[in-house]
């Protein structure tokens, strides 16, 4: 069974309708893209998937579970964790605390465990930590934990980001434009990090991206949408000599300039 | 062997705080000793700035929610004593279950359907909750309306009278570090960390898992529940309490020494405090002039040192080689609950 299943998803604000009758499908343990130019819903459609908006029509499932009626937190209890377009990282903490948020939702000690600290509290504080130092290990950043986030090159904020992803142990990643603003190394090294995300940690990938050379390196499986509808759907070899979606990225020949 | 190298080491990266803490430690105990009446009269006020301080902390700095009406939180736990002790003559201790418990409750009803609203919007309701409470106060007769409740017996402890100022001193001396143990213990948790989280990112922290509105609700009733303890001790100490004490200008001065002190810092919110109560004693004669330099401090900080007094400095969580063994070795057994 899919693990995601996009089902006749539509989406209004207003008057203006952002998504219309989206459907596709993603498998567990694939890496799944979905381009289209600007404009065309794409965050909206990645935003009903993580719960901070809510289909007008439709349904969007996780592993036969309707997300709709959920809040985000809900959401990411499942095992559903995304990062943002623009670096959202806790600047003013440090990478190690920052990495430490990722465990939040597969844990539950609150008030009474921070008062009394027993031992379900410090076994649970440990495995925090631990989860931390390895998922920093992972990204490639164990030695930079008591850096301030904010003070980081762009490109290790990237790397925070996910590293802090990966400590939720998901089982869907959802990246939003993983590559913007990053130079071609850094995208080298991000591309390498995600694909090893799904060989080695066996999670699920899915993400909305701009940049060609990445999807067409990285995607098994790519999903276009143009003016909030699916155009194609396809491996990368497919889509890239799609008409339509050429037409969608390029317009049409006949069309005056 | 080992062992020494490994104590060398804790104590050359901590000796310096912990001389700082036992250098203060000593200071405050034995300050009764020399002190006179006035001056044990000034600091016992410095640490009772230092609870609501501490409390406040929780709301506004751990949580980053603004609460411009502290003060009636303090009314709260007051007023639960009084009552109690002078209306049915409940023993002092037995009042303090009843006071934490309307806190909480009370701060449950208000934080519920407005914690939602941002910044702005929240400092406003807060506001107006608090002048709720003082003329509810003033107009009760169980509260003994303008006038307030006075004659609250006081308390005997150890055979020594809650009234003698060094007992009063010590009792909150040791109230103060029941707070301090409070909130280090919050700040260094999977709770505290997810209130930082909030505060410096709501929707980063939401996309974490963090459940918002259910943080910001524990922040706000354990913020309420430290300022009613604060406020039954208050009351007995007073032996009086009266809604007078319910004013804007209360709430901005415990805002003031959380803001001046250092948001979520808290041995910022000590030294916020105590150079509160200095400054207000120094400037004593000139008034009311001082809320003027109070003021102009405060703009000062804004401007130069908008984290406040107390050095920021974040605590580190990364292990020891030793510390890293033991750390896999715990969770070995964890599963993913």
């Amino acid at each position: 069974m899919a693990l995601v299943e996009v089902d006749h998803l539509t989406v209004r604000f207003g008057g203006l309708t952002a998504i219309n009758d989206l459907s596709f499908t993603t498998e567990e343990g694939s890496i799944t893209a979905l381009i289209g130019p600007n404009g065309a819903g794409k965050t909206t459609a990645f935003n009903c998937l993580t719960g901070f908006y809510k289909p007008t029509e439709g349904d969007v499932r996780f592993d036969g579970k309707s997300l709709a009626p959920l809040k985000p937190h809900e959401i990411t209890a499942l095992g559903i964790i995304r990062t943002f377009q623009n670096v959202r990282l806790f600047k003013r903490m440090s990478v190690m605390e920052n990495v430490m948020s990722g465990p939040h939702s597969i844990t539950k000690q609150s008030v009474f465990g921070a008062l009394f600290h027993g031992p379900a509290q410090k076994k649970e504080e440990a495995f925090i930590r631990q989860t931390a130092l390895e998922s920093m290990e992972f990204a490639g950043i164990a030695d930079l934990g008591d850096s301030i986030a904010q003070d980081l090159p762009y490109g290790l904020q990237r790397r925070v980001e996910l590293a802090r992803a990966i400590a939720a142990k998901p089982r869907l990643m959802l990246l939003d434009e993983p590559a913007a603003g990053l130079n071609d190394a850094e995208k080298e090294e991000l591309m390498a990090l995600i694909r090893r995300c799904r060989d080695e940690l066996g999670i699920t990938v899915f993400l909305i991206e701009h940049d060609m050379d990445m999807i067409m390196n990285l995607a098994e499986k790519i999903v276009v949408i143009s003016f909030g509808s699916k155009i194609a759907e396809g491996t990368p070899d497919e889509v890239k000599n799609d008409s339509v979606v050429i037409e969608a990225y390029l317009g049409s020949e006949d069309e005056p300039a | 062997m080992k062992q020494s190298t490994s104590l060398r080491a804790f104590l050359g990266k901590r000796s310096t705080q912990w001389t700082g803490i036992l250098v203060v430690l000593i200071f405050a105990v034995t300050l009764p000793l020399y002190a006179n009446i006035y001056v044990i009269g000034v600091a016992w006020n410095a640490l009772f700035y230092m609870l609501l301080a501490l409390g406040c902390n929780v709301i506004v700095g751990y949580a980053g929610l603004c609460d411009l009406g502290y003060s009636s939180k303090v009314a709260i736990g007051a007023y639960t004593t009084a009552i109690l002790m002078k209306t049915f003559g409940w023993n002092f201790w037995a009042t303090l279950p009843v006071s934490i418990l309307a806190s909480a409750i009370i701060a449950c009803l208000v934080g519920m359907p407005t914690l939602r609203l941002r910044g702005d919007y929240l400092a406003i309701v807060t506001l107006g909750f608090s002048e709720i409470i003082r003329l509810v106060a003033r107009n009760l007769n169980v509260t003994g309306s303008a006038s307030g409740i006075s004659g609250i017996k006081s308390p005997v402890i150890f055979g020594v009278k809650f009234s003698t100022p060094w007992m009063q001193y010590f009792i909150f001396l040791i109230l103060v570090i029941i707070f301090i143990f409070v909130s280090l213990r919050l700040k260094r948790s999977r709770f505290g960390r997810a209130l930082e989280y909030m505060r410096e990112d709501e929707d980063a922290a939401r996309a974490m898992g963090v459940n918002v509105p259910r943080f910001k609700l524990l922040a706000f009733v354990i913020g309420s529940v430290m300022g009613g303890l604060a406020g039954s001790f208050y009351a007995v100490k007073m032996g009086s309490f009266s809604p007078s004490y319910v004013t804007f200008t209360e709430s901005a001065y415990i805002l003031l020494i959380v803001v001046l002190g250092g948001m979520g810092k808290t041995p910022g919110m000590l030294l916020g405090a105590t150079l509160f109560i200095v400054l207000q004693e120094i400037f004593r004669n000139v008034g009311n002039s001082r809320m003027l330099i109070f003021g102009i401090l405060l703009v000062l900080i804004m401007i130069f040192r908008p984290q406040g007094i107390w050095p920021d400095k974040r605590p580190s969580f990364l292990p020891s080689r030793r510390e890293r063994k033991q750390l896999s070795e715990r969770t070995e057994t964890h599963g993913t609950g």
